[in-house]
């Protein structure tokens, strides 16, 4: 148990130092053949998000997990001795993503967590994308979420 | 097994089964996943290539796995929004090997005119590959 909370409080502590600090910025030019691909590729049948010459051509909502940052952790953030493997995505959508658009992503850790088993301590890095568009309205989030396998002690 | 698709939140049932959709998980598809969008890499274009790497053979990409789940809501309610989508990835998507996607309606929320669907890939022997759950709009 004594072991448990000092486990929690290094966890706790890279919270205080890293979470929801602005890493990384990127620019991104949308284009519609690409997410076009991206939709048949993936089963889209929709004329929507497939055609180009739909009136309301957009991207399916999934297409910004494609849209990768300069880095999913801050320069400064410590190595945490495993190897890392993506665990996961998440969107959150807000507004149409249509081809010609100029996003800008931002990056932060949005969460650091952990779960433990019977072959030791995983940790759970989150790093979210937040886009904009031209005009500065949040279109979607992008979240990325990264697991870190520590090695047995001892 | 429903094997209809829905229009408005109406026509939905808490705990209806959406269609069940087989994705295309050939090497072609992985391949022109990774000519047009990224990931063009041998772990997921190439078996030979991703064997070298220690795996089985070619992986679909989990941002292509994200995509499935959100094409099989769309076949289903082709006028569904998905305002939000999680996706879990627990083990790899083979590459060539038949895959299926299984979905069912969680919760249903009239006023805000949204669903909650639990999706999950699954391989051939039956064992879950990729988890999401996601929330869309549908019409009132």
């Amino acid at each position: 148990m004594a072991e448990q909370e000092a486990v929690d409080e290094d966890i706790k502590d890279l919270r205080e130092r890293f979470l929801n600090r602005e890493f990384d910025e990127v620019t991104f030019e949308i284009d519609g053949s690409r997410f076009a691909e991206y939709a048949k590729v993936c089963g889209e049948t929709a004329p929507k998000f497939t055609d180009p010459s739909h009136p309301d051509f957009q991207a399916p909502p999934t297409f910004v997990s494609t849209l990768v940052g300069g880095r999913n952790t801050p320069p400064d953030f410590p190595n945490l001795g495993g190897m890392g493997m993506d665990a996961g995505k998440g969107v959150e959508w807000k507004a149409p993503v249509r081809d010609g658009a100029t996003l800008t992503g931002r990056s932060h850790l949005h969460d650091i967590y952990t779960k433990t088993g019977r072959s030791g301590r995983m940790v759970f890095l989150v790093t979210r994308m937040e886009l904009f568009d031209q005009e500065g309205t949040h279109i979607a989030n992008a979240d990325t979420r990264t697991v870190i396998r520590e090695r047995p002690r001892g | 097994m429903a094997d209809t698709t829905v229009k408005t939140i109406a026509e939905v049932e808490f705990g209806g089964e959406l269609p069940t959709f087989a994705p295309d998980t050939s090497i072609e598809a992985t391949r022109r996943f990774g000519k047009h969008v990224g990931w063009n890499t041998p772990r997921f274009t190439d078996h030979e290539g991703a064997r070298k790497e220690g795996l089985p053979g070619a992986i679909v990409p989990g941002v292509m796995s994200q995509g499935f789940l959100g094409a099989m809501i769309h076949r289903w309610a082709p006028d569904a929004e998905i305002v939000a989508i999680d996706t879990v990835f627990r083990a790899p998507v083979q590459v060539d090997h038949p895959h299926t996607i299984t979905g069912v309606v969680t919760d249903i929320d009239e006023d805000e005119g949204t669903v909650e669907i639990d999706i999950t890939i699954t391989n051939e022997a039956g064992e879950n590959r990729v988890f999401g759950t996601a929330t869309a709009k549908l019409p009132t």
